[in-house]
């Protein structure tokens, strides 16, 4: 596939929340303001970007030379774990202000499934390395682009009368439902 | 804790502490293969599978385990259930294993399964941790038959693949659709919430 | 014994068994995916050429492959070709046949695709797509028909039918089958693939 088509259609065709439903939990969790939206996208464009380059060298460097596939699914969550972890260190390290703005959200990266799908659907896809890049990073454009737009309309929900049971995670759900119906309109521009 | 029966046990994982309709948890399945009933409920059993396992190793193993590195053994635990069901779905049903395409490797971070064991688990004895695991399981296996037979028989007009809606029935095609997934799954959240709170009064 | 030490040795244990554990499901297991693989080809195969009993390999590329296939007798029943292209969601894996003299479609399969349910995905469905892909032309380029025609007779032999609804899926498809068409033609100019017998590999 182009390199353009791969970062359209991640962006905003297959997005990770709305098409692959990955990273429900922060969607739903860390939705409520823009702000934080804003940074908990970020550190996952960022985890996802650094995931995606170790997973293919692990995939396609160790992992199918020597026939160990099998072993794929508990390679890459190990990874995973401790990318992340060796990520809030260095980031703890080197810049502090980075560190305040994102340092929360790190941890709760760990169980999110949008990073372990990314590897796994750049590995069933046999993406090429540059190919893989572009996919990490725009998938996490297209995270935080959900994300920051979900907040958006929550902070307005906030003024609105919504009936009780709905509110919280009930409406959420079928703001991203309306939201998921928007964004399919874009895949006509992959035509 | 303790003082729970075994019914309560199980029975909880049913409805009170139901891992989809009130823990809000294991959302990305329950999204995405639930268009079918077909392969939401062999994504159901697949992570029940994977559940009942990963408690009973967790919990027959707890007291070997130092607590720094529980997670990550945990997750060991978890990451090779799954590539077993992964790779007997792949050998003795392909073709659903083909339809459930990334989601069942997924399973591995499906928040419930890690949930139970740091939560459950790593707490109680094997008994125990497998009635818990068997109502969780439950639990799920409920929420996606729920919304995977609202989905498929609006989206479709068909329950199991048969045709159940006559002639003069339009599908739906949004509830095949995510955005189906979505509205749909919102909505039974609220009614679990109505009745919950119903039920709460009447007490 | 100190913690980190009991730390490791917990990890390397439980990673050692898993691991162990795993190679043996994967040995279990591995003839019986590869055959799955294998006859969900060769069922493709035998949707769109009648009477293929031997499938021989004569073409492999990426996202292309070429079989050459045999009746009960060993006479040649025509060829197979199993096509991978981008689609409007995702990547369409396909398998056309062609007739012995390599001039006709014989019919389509859809063998992998992602396409939106309900619309683009009907390129799987027999009545609304793949009845109209029997006997085309496989010497030139084909076209498609729109407005969709409602039955195979109304449609020329250079022309594929449209889904209502899904004009971009069946157009890839299209684009699939017309791009392995060329591709095709070139080999048997180059004489790699061939119709006789005697002069495949």
């Amino acid at each position: 596939m182009e390199l353009a088509a791969i970062f359209i259609s991640a962006v905003l065709v297959q997005n990770f929340v709305l098409y692959y439903f990955l990273g429900i939990c922060p969607f739903l969790g860390v939705s409520k303001k823009i702000d934080s939206a804003f940074s908990m996208g970020l550190a996952v464009t960022f985890v996802m970007s650094i995931t995606a380059v170790v997973s293919w060298l692990i995939n396609n460097l160790i992992l199918i030379p020597f026939g160990l596939d099998y072993l794929q699914i508990v390679s890459f969550i190990l990874v995973i774990a401790s990318l992340v972890q060796l990520v809030e260190m260095f980031i703890r390290k080197i810049s502090p202000p980075l560190y305040q703005a994102l340092g929360i959200y790190l941890p709760l990266i760990t169980t999110n499934c949008a990073i372990m799908g990314l590897a796994l659907i750049a590995a069933l896809n046999e993406y090429s390395f540059v190919e893989t890049v572009i996919f990490g990073f725009s998938s996490g454009i297209g995270f935080t682009l959900a994300i920051v737009l979900i907040a958006g309309i929550r902070e307005q929900l906030d003024l609105a009368d919504v009936p009780e049971p709905l509110k919280g995670a009930g409406i959420a759900l079928i703001v991203a439902g309306i939201m998921a119906l928007a964004f399919n309109g874009f895949i006509g521009m992959l035509t | 804790m303790a003082t729970k029966s075994i019914g309560q046990e199980y029975l909880k994982g049913l409805w009170d502490e139901n891992p989809v309709f009130r823990q809000l948890l294991g959302m990305c399945p329950t999204l995405a293969v639930t268009g079918t009933v077909i392969t939401g409920m062999a994504m159901a059993l697949a992570t029940t599978f994977v559940l009942i396992f990963s408690s009973l190793v967790v919990s027959s193993i707890k007291k070997l385990i130092p607590s720094q590195v529980r997670i990550a053994t945990y997750i060991v635990v978890i990451a090779s259930f799954v590539t077993i069901a992964d790779q007997f779905l792949k050998a003795y049903f392909y073709s659903i294993s083909e339809a459930l395409g990334p989601y069942v490797p997924l399973i591995v971070v499906n928040c419930i399964i890690l949930g139970r064991q740091e939560a459950f688990s790593s707490k109680n004895s094997v008994g125990r941790s497998l009635i818990d695991a068997l109502g969780m399981s439950s639990g799920f296996v409920l929420a996606l038959f729920v919304l995977s037979a609202i989905r498929e028989l609006l989206g479709a007009g068909t329950f199991l693949g048969y045709q159940v809606m006559g002639p003069w029935f339009k599908p739906w095609i949004i509830m095949i659709l995510p955005a189906g997934a979505f509205i749909t799954l919102g909505v039974l959240l609220g009614i679990a919430l109505l009745i919950e709170s119903k039920t709460k009064r009447s007490q | 014994m100190s913690l980190s030490s009991r730390m490791i040795i917990v990890l390397t244990t439980v990673g050692l068994i898993s691991g162990g554990f795993l190679a043996g499901v994967a040995k279990l297991t591995e003839e019986r995916i590869a055959l799955n693989i294998q006859a969900e080809i060769e069922e493709a195969i035998a949707e769109v050429v009648d009477n293929a009993e031997v499938n021989q390999k004569v073409y492999e590329e990426e996202d292309l492959v070429i079989y050459r296939e045999l009746d009960e007798e060993g006479a040649l029943a025509g060829f197979a070709v199993q096509a991978t292209g981008v689609g409007f969601q995702d990547k369409i894996t396909l398998m056309f046949g062609l007739d012995a003299s390599l001039t006709k479609i014989t019919g389509l399969t859809v063998i992998d695709q992602n396409e939106t349910p309900g619309l683009g995905a009907k390129i799987e469905d027999w009545n609304s797509f793949l009845q109209f892909w029997e006997n085309k032309d496989a010497t030139g380029q084909l076209t498609l028909r729109k407005p969709a025609a409602r039955t195979p007779e109304e449609l020329s032999a250079a022309e594929i039918n449209t889904i209502t609804a899904a004009t971009i899926s069946s157009k890839k498809v299209l684009e699939i089958v017309n791009l392995s068409l060329e591709k095709v033609r070139q080999l048997i100019q180059e004489g790699k693939i061939a119709k006789e017998e005697q002069d495949g590999d």
